[in-house]
């Protein structure tokens, strides 16, 4: 999870995830901006369950990119296993949807 | 809060388009929940000391393009850190890029799911591959338009170089025209040259 490349996997599989939906535009990415207007031109409640989700795993990956390397941390190491498990609630929200 | 505030990126470079906004750099003693992680890149004093040691090229971006904007007490931290250190990773961080292209490649051509993030990881993998190779030249470009602007300079279509660099807008700030198939298709084909420019490019490096 801390390499460049395996950050970039992680919001790939995100994106992959939510986009098999079907949206009138889908989601571009995993910033703030990005994810405002997914929610905007879908007109999607953004207290739902799958926004929430999103919005989280994004939190989280963009505070593992902004650490380095040798910060190894537990606590780095817990934010990698969360992003992985809140990949897994978007994966089973968007089977429900 | 012991704290230094700089502008860096396209505002210093005089970049400035429709898609622009500005870059902003918090060099804090602590930490800063009081500072809107979504408007500032917010970093440690120890963190960018440690990157100026290793001459990452964040620290030479910010050594050749920011502007200071507030000092609690006069100084100027960036500027009193003086050089980075040599830039020496320049193979792994090209071969980072190169990887990052070649997957999003392989995804744009195997779906059209989630097309936008994949030109957008295309441009990010472009840009920063010339960036990189330009700073271990010792004549860093920073610019969005960097791929253009290195010797051989890709020699893409304007044209699906617009379409990436919208892909990018859209995949870090949501904003922009959205990507139509037709484009997607113009730039999958565009980019079928990048690992030839990619290996010419290296190829100027001693082994």
């Amino acid at each position: 999870m801390i390499e460049f490349n395996n950050r970039i996997d992680a919001q790939r599989v995100i994106l992959n995830l939510v986009n098999r939906g079907i949206w009138k535009e889908e989601l571009y990415g995993l910033s703030s901006g990005a994810i405002d207007r997914w929610v905007r031109v879908n007109g999607i409640d953004p207290a739902a369950d799958l926004p929430r989700a999103i919005r989280e795993s994004a939190d989280k990956l963009f505070f593992l990119a902004n650490k380095s390397q040798e910060q190894v941390t537990d606590e780095y190491r817990l934010l990698s296993v969360e992003v992985l498990e809140l990949t897994q609630r978007i994966a089973r929200i968007i089977d429900i949807v | 809060m012991n704290m230094h505030i700089y502008a860096f990126g396209s505002i210093c470079r005089g970049e400035i388009d429709l898609g622009s906004d500005v870059d902003l750099l918090a060099c804090v003693g602590g930490p800063a929940e009081q500072i809107d992680h979504e408007k500032y890149s917010v970093y440690r004093y120890e963190r960018i000391q440690a990157l100026w040691k290793e001459g990452n090229p964040f620290a030479w971006h910010l050594h050749l393009e920011s502007r200071l904007l507030f000092s609690p007490d006069g100084t100027d931290f960036l500027n009193d850190l003086g050089k980075p250190a040599r830039y020496i990773a320049d193979a792994r961080d090209c071969t980072k890029f190169q990887r990052l292209f070649d997957r999003s490649y392989h995804e744009l051509r195997q779906s059209s799911n989630s097309a936008t993030f994949h030109l957008s990881c295309i441009f990010l993998a472009i840009r920063n591959f010339a960036t990189c190779h330009s700073l271990s030249l010792g004549q860093p470009i920073f610019s969005r338009k960097s791929p253009l602007m290195v010797l051989p300079s890709l020699d893409i279509d304007p044209q699906a170089f617009s379409i990436l660099t919208r892909a990018r807008l859209l995949s870090t700030r949501g904003y922009g025209e959205n990507i139509t198939n037709e484009e997607v298709v113009a730039a999958i084909k565009a980019v079928a040259i990048v690992p030839r420019w990619m290996e010419a490019l290296r190829s100027q490096h001693s082994p």
